[in-house]
């Protein structure tokens, strides 16, 4: 936990040497898919979303991302069995996804407050898989390669000080220890700049 | 502005991200947890008798001690082990089985043991006392030489042990086959123990059809 919050603040303390630069904070509502949905179903309303870009191009940006996505279920008392053995109990599942990417986005020009959009990320996601079961826990740790597209709107409220509203697809590709882990996630924002 | 801004959010997000983190098991009952396992060429259906002893015993380690001299170990109380012995019997017969003195060449004979281990917590980060001790650099830590100081903090986990065993494999042969196991494990706490206990073995046989006449 110290060395995220030292990481975090250290992308804070990077971000504010940009010259021409806008920090983005939001909060994703995460929908699981593939082999995460498999193992926890549910939506996952915890997480944030910090990134940090640099204006390259009057449209074009190429920045940083750090998230924290936090996954969760309860699984009520069921059989689990695999090949003569079986086991009952509850199971609290927990996935913990950090992304860790680099990408540019695109925004295409436009004469309102509303400025669409597209971007693409490349790096990794950090994910820590954990099974309670009675009083033992199940952990599986692993970094996977990540690509992430993405799609938004942006919504000028005043002087360098924007709303955000968007959606990125995180895909993760399969390790030895876990197969590729996978989510969309609905951003809300705001992301502030200084031009 | 904008910089004195993110440097809020950072510090704004943070606690209110570790405050809605999920939570796990608030209940000792949803800690237990019932494993099973079988021989899978065991024609458990044409069996049709059991036996059981009258007492359950009690495991504190590896070896086999005889605290009174009497060749038999450590018993649970007889009300307890009344309690889990019943619980099996209701499930044998309720699975088409019946009992039989182990005199009368029972088909099976099944064995009920207990085991619990104390959990204990000794320690806790020394970083907490570097503020106040003389000299402190970060990798300290502590130890106890020789002892160990009383409780800090732990728990009792527990296990109930089912072995149900061929009583007419081979004699003479060194080692008896365990055909079928349960193992019952949570937290050996609580005023609820031994419903809990009850309920894990109806488990036990709800997971086991095979067992079923």
């Amino acid at each position: 936990m110290k060395k995220i919050i030292m990481f975090l603040l250290a992308i804070v303390c990077v971000g504010g040497v940009f010259a021409q630069g806008s920090f983005t904070a939001s909060y994703p509502i995460s929908i699981p898919m593939g082999d995460l949905s498999d193992y926890i179903g549910e939506p996952s309303f915890r997480g944030f979303t910090m990134e940090f870009a640099k204006r390259q191009k009057k449209n074009l940006d190429i920045g940083l991302e750090f998230s924290w996505h936090t996954f969760y279920e309860r699984q009520d008392k069921k059989v689990f069995t695999e090949g003569t053995a079986s086991i009952s109990g509850i199971q609290y599942r927990y996935t913990n996804s950090m992304p860790l990417l680099a990408g540019v986005k695109y925004y295409k020009e436009t004469d309102g407050n509303f400025q669409f959009f597209g971007g693409f990320g490349l790096g990794t996601l950090y994910v820590n898989r954990s099974t309670d079961l009675g009083l033992y826990r199940i952990t599986n740790e692993t970094w996977q390669f990540a690509i992430r597209p993405e799609l938004g709107v942006l919504f000028k409220a005043g002087s360098g000080v924007s709303g955000v509203l968007g959606a990125k697809y995180y895909a993760g590709f399969g390790t030895d220890d876990l197969d590729g882990q996978s989510y969309i996630s609905i951003n809300l924002g705001l992301m502030f700049s200084n031009f | 502005m904008t910089i004195k801004l993110r440097y809020w959010l950072a510090i704004l997000v943070l606690p209110i991200l570790s405050s809605c983190y999920p939570k796990g098991a608030e209940y000792n009952e949803e800690l237990d947890i019932v494993y099973t396992n079988y021989n899978p060429d065991y024609n458990f259906t044409s069996k049709m008798t059991y036996a059981i002893p009258d007492s359950v015993i009690k495991i504190d380690g590896d070896n086999f001690l005889d605290p009174d001299g009497n060749l038999k170990p450590e018993f649970l109380t007889p009300a307890n082990s009344a309690l889990i012995l019943n619980q099996i019997k209701q499930n044998m017969s309720a699975y088409g089985w019946t009992q039989v003195p182990k005199t009368s060449n029972p088909d099976v004979i099944i064995l009920v043991s207990t085991f619990t281990t104390l959990n204990l917590y000794y320690y806790y980060d020394w970083g907490y006392w570097g503020w106040w001790y003389p000299g402190y650099y970060p990798p300290w830590g502590w130890y106890y030489p020789g002892y160990y100081p009383p409780y800090i903090t732990g728990y009792r986990s527990g296990s109930v042990l089912l072995q149900m065993v061929d009583s007419k494999a081979a004699p003479g042969a060194e080692n008896v086959p365990v055909e079928w196991t349960a193992i019952c494990n949570g937290l050996a706490e609580g005023s609820d123990l031994q419903s809990r206990v009850q309920k894990m073995i109806d488990a036990a046989y709800s997971q086991s059809t095979y067992l079923k006449h």
